[in-house]
């Protein structure tokens, strides 16, 4: 039997209607779009406080960029309210005052795309590909909601606007970005290659006209919803897809494996929460004060990974030595041989590493954007 | 705040330690946290010397 050959990269019926493609691999290239995973938390409330620095505290992969602290919290389905159809999670953030936004203020949620994943938008070249971004989003305000998508050296920038119409109902929305021939873009690297932001409130200086890519900084549309203006107000979203084209298609659905996969390229953390005295690593005592233990990262990560602990982690020998202190002697992508300060082992003794019982018993290690 | 690394051997290892949080940093340039401290250095601070082991 012969086999034919497909020479293009859209199929088309009689009557020149896109077919759907028959894989749909990558083709969201958001991660945890539908905020299914949340290592760091397992669906708790956290109030950012990080000011000023791309912080990683609730869902996976959704990072927080905020001025001042303490003026919203998200929670995976925060308020319990009914997500789309389809969808069983969603990120909310509630306001905590009506703060007053400066011209300089911003308080934003978003994700950063790694280059490697959107290399293929050809951005910056003549070749630029024009990219939908779509979600489901819901909130107590109505009005003109909006964001950005713009480049890893945060000085070229696409505002969007977008469009709630009715209070505490899911909307959704599209929004269709013609690729930027111009703008400096990472491409295919472990760097960030687009970072899509969504705002819950910007300042004038920061803010600029939606519809089009211009330099400066222009992170928001000019008069946009500041949700942090209202106390009590909600903004909640879910379902969020960029996928090369100029419409948006269904949203691509990932088995939960895959998913954690993809989210434990940049984070992964180890809890006495998913499985009382878990064990993650094994190695020996090499001293009486120290145990080197390597650790297999369950997925290959994004870069060298900081590692962090929490709780009780404990060296177990012949008895248990409680750590005190971490040390990285040696780190790749899929794994790293660490020095674990302790006391009172035995030189030589094998060991291996385990986490506590509780979930404020962990270990965490992160190569996040 | 950041600590400095030494490896068993009591020489200075490629890490630096956040005080903040106990955090363990690489010395990678792709680690966010990483440039972080570049930064940080960049800005005329000095890290904390390392405990010997």
């Amino acid at each position: 039997m012969a086999y034919g050959t497909v020479n293009t990269d859209i199929v088309s019926d009689s009557s020149g209607g896109r077919l759907a493609p028959i894989s749909s691999v990558m083709r969201n290239r958001i991660i945890n779009g539908a905020m299914v995973i949340d290592q760091r938390n397992a669906g708790a409330s956290v109030t950012p406080t990080t000011v000023g620095a791309y912080t990683y505290s609730s869902v996976d992969r959704l990072w927080y960029l905020i001025s001042q602290s303490s003026k919203f919290t998200i929670q995976q389905n925060a308020g319990a309210i009914t997500p789309p159809n389809g969808f069983f999670n969603y990120v909310g953030v509630t306001s905590s005052a009506a703060t007053s936004v400066g011209s300089g203020d911003y308080f934003w949620i978003g994700q950063s795309i790694e280059g490697f994943n959107t290399s293929d938008f050809s951005w910056g070249t003549a070749n630029a590909k024009t990219v939908t971004l779509s979600a489901w989003v819901y909130s107590s305000l109505t009005g003109t909601f909006g964001g950005s998508l713009y480049n890893s050296a945060s000085n070229y920038f696409y505002p969007f606007t977008y469009t709630i119409s009715s209070a505490n109902t899911w909307t959704q929305i599209s929004i269709t970005v013609t690729g930027p021939t111009s703008g400096t873009w990472v491409g295919a690297t472990n760097g960030v290659g687009v970072r899509v932001l969504f705002n819950l409130g910007a300042g004038s200086t920061l803010s600029g006209t939606a519809g089009s890519w211009a330099s400066g900084s222009a992170y928001a549309p000019t008069g946009a919803v500041n949700v942090v203006s209202t106390n009590g107000a909600t903004f909640y979203i879910t379902g969020v897809q960029l996928e090369v084209g100029s419409s948006a298609t269904g949203f691509e659905y990932r088995q939960y494996g895959q998913e954690l996969a993809l989210c434990q390229r940049y984070y992964f953390k180890v809890s006495g929460s998913n499985a009382p005295n878990a064990t993650w690593g094994s190695g020996k005592m090499t001293s009486t004060t120290n145990a080197g233990i390597h650790a297999v990262h369950p997925a290959p990560m994004r870069d060298l990974p900081t590692w962090s602990y929490g709780g009780t982690v404990v060296v177990e020998g012949t008895s248990g030595f409680a750590i005190s202190a971490i040390a990285v002697t040696y780190s790749s992508y899929i794994a790293t041989r660490l020095g674990l300060t302790i006391s009172g082992a035995t030189a030589g003794q094998g060991a291996f590493a385990t986490v506590g019982s509780t979930s404020s018993d962990y270990i965490q290690a992160s190569a996040e954007l | 705040m950041y600590k400095q690394c030494k490896n068993i051997d009591n020489s200075i290892a490629d890490c630096v330690i956040r005080i903040e949080d106990g955090a363990c940093i690489p010395f990678s340039l792709g680690n966010t946290d990483y440039q972080a401290y570049l930064k940080w250095l960049e800005a005329g601070n000095t890290p904390l010397p390392a405990e010997n082991n």
